[in-house]
């Protein structure tokens, strides 16, 4: 089973498989990149992902041959991905991206474009190409996983040079462009470890899940939210015990039995920042004694979505020029220039095959809600109102202040493990959004605050 | 403060006053000869000069607050009343022009359409009546004002239903997007010209009632519940039961004795009270629980187990009144949900345009309206306390939307509940779960300072 403790302590970043994978012992040959690869890359359309599309090479555990589509499928569409936001950064005012910690994010993307330069125009077609192109994937994952942390810190340095609504915009596409890289990385190293060339490969003994049946890759097609909801409410409550010396609790309403297929670790992410927030709002407000309810409400399976319906949402992802919405899966991006609105949305929309089932979860808290000043700032990045002394002086004060804290987080310096980045709500958004689901908050100050949390899983995979 | 001055009759007089060549020269708003045998749903309104409306036009709506509204009816003297009259004569014609305007520059394909230039001619013939009156310097003259109102009130009670059916028809020549907003700003200024209106049709009656002291600062204590139109002591709990009930009755009477309705549970902060317009807050909340009640009854199937309750929330804070309801009914259909608070319906257009013909009395013309000429257009207070089913439904055209049955779905409570809703700078959301349950959020704003939400000319070009 995944490590889920992991998910918390790592801010931004779920828990990447590259923990589990033995360090690659082969060098990984690089190619220098040039401005005309860059812009040669950046011209092509990006390809819309869909959950689908990580399913399509079959279950596993994959045939030699399969494993080969999946690497070439991956292969095909990475290349350009990373041009794109190679190009997006460089758009960003010079003052910007000369900032240390926005530099060192922009060389790992050409660090990264150039370990796939050398093997992308070829086919892979061997064993041993395969599993060259497996390491350059776990390479990739492994440079980025501090990516939001470093972000941050760089923006929020640069903050004299840049406006909120330009960070905003910059970072909704550019997250949600990470979360689609990643996600084809990563599913492609997981199908790798469990095909059957390689199955001797694999770790086995904490990777059991990743055998069953319901797994494919990092998907899992029986994923019951309610467990994930169990798990995050003890890893968060744990936190709080230890900060705070209360931990609330959670009742699960509705049809808890729920599943979907989706990908653990995004859930996991999604919840333990809701659930952040909301332990600590009843923690501030003094009712942790209260549960917070949960409802997991199934959505029905309903045929496949008519024309009308396509055209409205077709009409409604046109509504702003320039804007982003869930639909542009981060395929949209002015830096590049690359795209004009209407053919990347209408390339963007995927008529649903089968029924889609999804669900939604409520969650709603008696935390004493938002202030409305807070609530205009809610999906900005790097807004908090974390303030650790505040909050010791709220609680008993009895708690220990950072040191126990820094138990928790094993992550990077700087990574507060109850709140403070201020990244969670707009990024749980991304993740949410990424493949049809939402976020919606809904304030009732003075009361409290209910959340709703939609997703949407694959269809039937063949 | 609600004073003013007419600033422009010397310019219109002016107008008028041209030789009738350069007059005929002004731009003609409508076709001038009709086709011999127009077709019936195609009926071009008659050619009229458009530099008549353009004066009108120039015009900036004065948008008013709750608190203003309150605070000058609670002193009433001669000359205040006189003021009322000339700002309300003044403000309605001005308004009135602008959606004429708005209605001039739709395609002609759609101003053609039978309901909406039935609108339009109604409209047109209330500005003519409006700007016409002199301005208002006695009792007396504003006794001829009030009439002049309260007739130009009654006339326009089918305009809702009207508008709703011509915006179902005109899919074809006018996008949905543009006919929510088209929509969207003639409600708006319609809700503005009514509270107008009325308030100043309550306040002269307040003024000639018999237990009425010219001048004295409030006969009345300070905190009287009712200034003209406005409670100023609206209790969340007392409205919410009350529309509960009548709601309750009314999904009881559709689907028969069996069936068995959801109770309704109230929690939160029950005693808070907040100025405003009962007869609005009635409608909202009488619709959101309509929709309620009738998607639990509906998602529970024939089961004679006792329904899950809906549950109420009120909840108190500085500036805002949120009221939540959450039902158990299932959710909204995945394919509805873009067209949730739209007036231009998606799949179900067909069906709502049938049904919106069948409200009794709402597609009435002005023949039909009976209403007796002493019997005030307006929610008569003591209705409004007791609210009972029969006395609200005479008395109003929204009235006679909330007492329609369960049957004939409509499809414009919720974008009609949201327009009210922002009207005093509110707000109205749902949250659908979708085969669970749906959540609404109503915002009320308490302190009664927040302009009225009138979609003037800049908020348009900002489109």
């Amino acid at each position: 089973m995944l490590s889920l403790r992991a998910a918390a302590r790592n801010n931004g970043s779920p828990v990447s498989l590259t923990r589990h994978i033995r360090p690659v012992t082969r060098p990984i040959h690089t190619k220098t990149v040039t401005d005309a690869d860059i812009a040669r890359l950046a011209a092509k359309p990006l390809h819309p992902l869909t959950l689908a599309d990580l399913c399509k090479h079959g279950h596993p555990p994959l045939s030699e041959q399969a494993l080969f589509n999946s690497a070439n499928f991956t292969l095909a569409i990475l290349p350009s991905r990373l041009a794109h936001r190679i190009q997006s950064l460089r758009a960003l005012p010079y003052i910007v991206v000369a900032n240390p910690n926005v530099s060192k994010i922009h060389d790992n993307y050409v660090h990264s474009l150039s370990t796939l330069l050398p093997i992308a125009e070829r086919k892979i077609e061997s064993l041993k190409d395969e599993v060259e192109f497996t390491a350059v994937m776990a390479d990739l994952v492994q440079t980025h996983s501090n990516t939001i942390s470093i972000l941050a810190r760089g923006f929020l340095e640069a903050r004299k040079y840049i406006s909120k609504v330009e960070v905003t915009r910059f970072l909704d596409e550019h997250l949600r462009a990470r979360i689609g890289t990643r996600l084809i990385a990563e599913q492609h190293i997981a199908l790798h470890f469990s095909s059957k060339p390689h199955q001797k490969l694999s770790d086995g003994h904490d990777d059991d899940k990743m055998d069953h049946d319901s797994y494919i890759g990092v998907i899992d097609t029986e994923l019951k939210p309610a467990n994930i909801i169990r798990n995050c409410e003890q890893t968060v409550g744990e936190i709080c015990e230890l900060k705070y010396g209360v931990r609330p609790t959670i009742d699960i309403v509705g049809s808890p039995e729920t599943t979907i297929a989706h990908i653990p670790m995004h859930l996991e992410y999604i919840l333990t920042e809701l659930l952040k927030n909301s332990f600590r709002a009843v923690i501030e407000a003094g009712t942790e004694k209260e549960a917070i309810e949960i409802t997991i409400a199934p959505a029905p399976a309903s045929p496949e979505e008519t024309k009308e319906t396509k055209n409205k949402a077709g009409q409604m992802a046109h509504a702003e020029v320039g804007a982003i919405s869930n639909y542009d899966q981060g395929s949209v991006d002015y830096a590049s220039g690359s795209n004009k609105p209407d053919i990347s949305a209408s390339a963007n929309i995927r008529p649903l095959r089968e029924a889609t089932p999804g669900v939604t979860v409520r969650i709603r808290d008696r935390g004493g809600g938002i202030t409305p000043e807070n609530y205009e700032k809610l999906w900005e990045y790097g807004f908090t109102t974390f303030n650790e002394d505040e909050i010791n002086e709220k609680v008993s004060g009895s708690g220990g202040g950072g040191g126990g804290l820094d138990v928790m987080s094993g992550g990077p310096a700087g990574g507060s493990s109850l709140a403070g980045l201020g990244y969670g709500l707009p990024l749980g958004r991304a993740y949410a959004e990424y493949f049809g689901g939402g976020i919606a908050v809904q304030s009732l100050h003075g009361w409290g605050t209910d959340v709703y949390l939609s997703l949407r899983g694959v269809g039937k995979v063949d | 403060m609600l004073c003013t001055l007419p600033q422009r009759t010397c310019a219109l007089e002016t107008l008028l006053r041209l030789p009738s060549a350069l007059r005929a020269r002004a731009f003609a708003t409508a076709t001038a000869v009709p086709t011999p045998t127009p077709a019936p749903s195609s009926i071009p309104p008659p050619w009229r000069p458009s530099n008549v409306l353009d004066d009108w036009v120039q015009r900036e709506a004065r948008p008013i607050s709750l608190r203003q509204l309150t605070f000058f009816g609670r002193t009433l003297t001669e000359s205040r009343l006189i003021s009322s009259a000339n700002y309300v004569r003044l403000e309605l014609p001005t308004r009135i022009a602008h959606r004429l305007r708005n209605m001039q520059t739709l395609p002609y394909a759609a101003l053609t359409n039978q309901h909406i230039s039935h609108v339009y001619e109604l409209y047109y013939t209330a500005f003519e009546q409006l700007r016409k009156v002199p301005e208002v310097r006695s009792l007396d003259d504003n006794d001829r004002f009030c009439v002049v109102l309260q007739t130009c009130l009654k006339e326009h009670l089918s305009v809702i239903p009207r508008l709703a059916m011509g915006i179902l028809e005109i899919q074809d020549s006018v996008s949905g997007d543009e006919c929510d907003r088209f929509m969207t700003t003639l409600l708006r200024s319609r809700i503005s010209r009514r509270v107008i209106a009325e308030q100043h049709l309550a306040l002269t009656e307040t003024f000639h009632s018999p237990w009425h002291f010219d001048g004295k600062k409030s006969h009345t204590p300070p905190d009287e519940e009712f200034v003209g139109e406005i409670f100023l002591k609206c209790n969340a709990k007392e409205i919410i039961e009350e529309c509960a009930k009548a709601a309750s009755d009314l999904t009881a009477k559709a689907y028969g004795p069996d069936v068995v309705l959801p109770k309704i549970v109230l929690q939160g902060h029950l005693e808070t009270t907040f100025p405003y317009i009962p007869s609005h807050l009635e409608y909202i909340i009488g619709e959101l629980f309509r929709n309620s009640i009738q998607s639990v009854v509906e998602h529970g199937g024939s089961s004679a187990t006792e329904p899950p309750p809906i549950e109420v929330l009120v909840c108190e804070a500085a500036q805002h009144v949120i009221i939540r309801i959450s039902d158990r009914g299932g959710g909204i259909d995945r394919s509805i949900l873009p067209y949730l608070w739209s007036f231009a319906k998606g799949p179900r257009r067909h069906q709502r345009l049938q049904n919106l013909g069948q409200v009794p009395r709402l597609a009435a013309t002005m023949q039909e309206l009976q209403l007796p000429p002493s019997d005030p257009d307006f929610v008569k207070r003591s209705s409004s306390v007791d609210m009972t089913g029969e006395n609200f439904a005479d008395s109003s055209s929204l009235g006679k939307l909330s007492s329609r049955s369960p049957d004939l779905r409509i499809g414009i409570g919720l974008p009609m509940s949201r327009i009210y809703a922002e009207y005093w700078a509110g707000s109205l959301e749902m949250h659908s779960l979708e085969g669970y349950g749906c959540d609404a959020f109503l915002q009320i704003s308490r302190l009664g300072n927040k302009n009225e939400v009138l979609s003037t000319r800049a908020t348009m070009d900002a489109v």
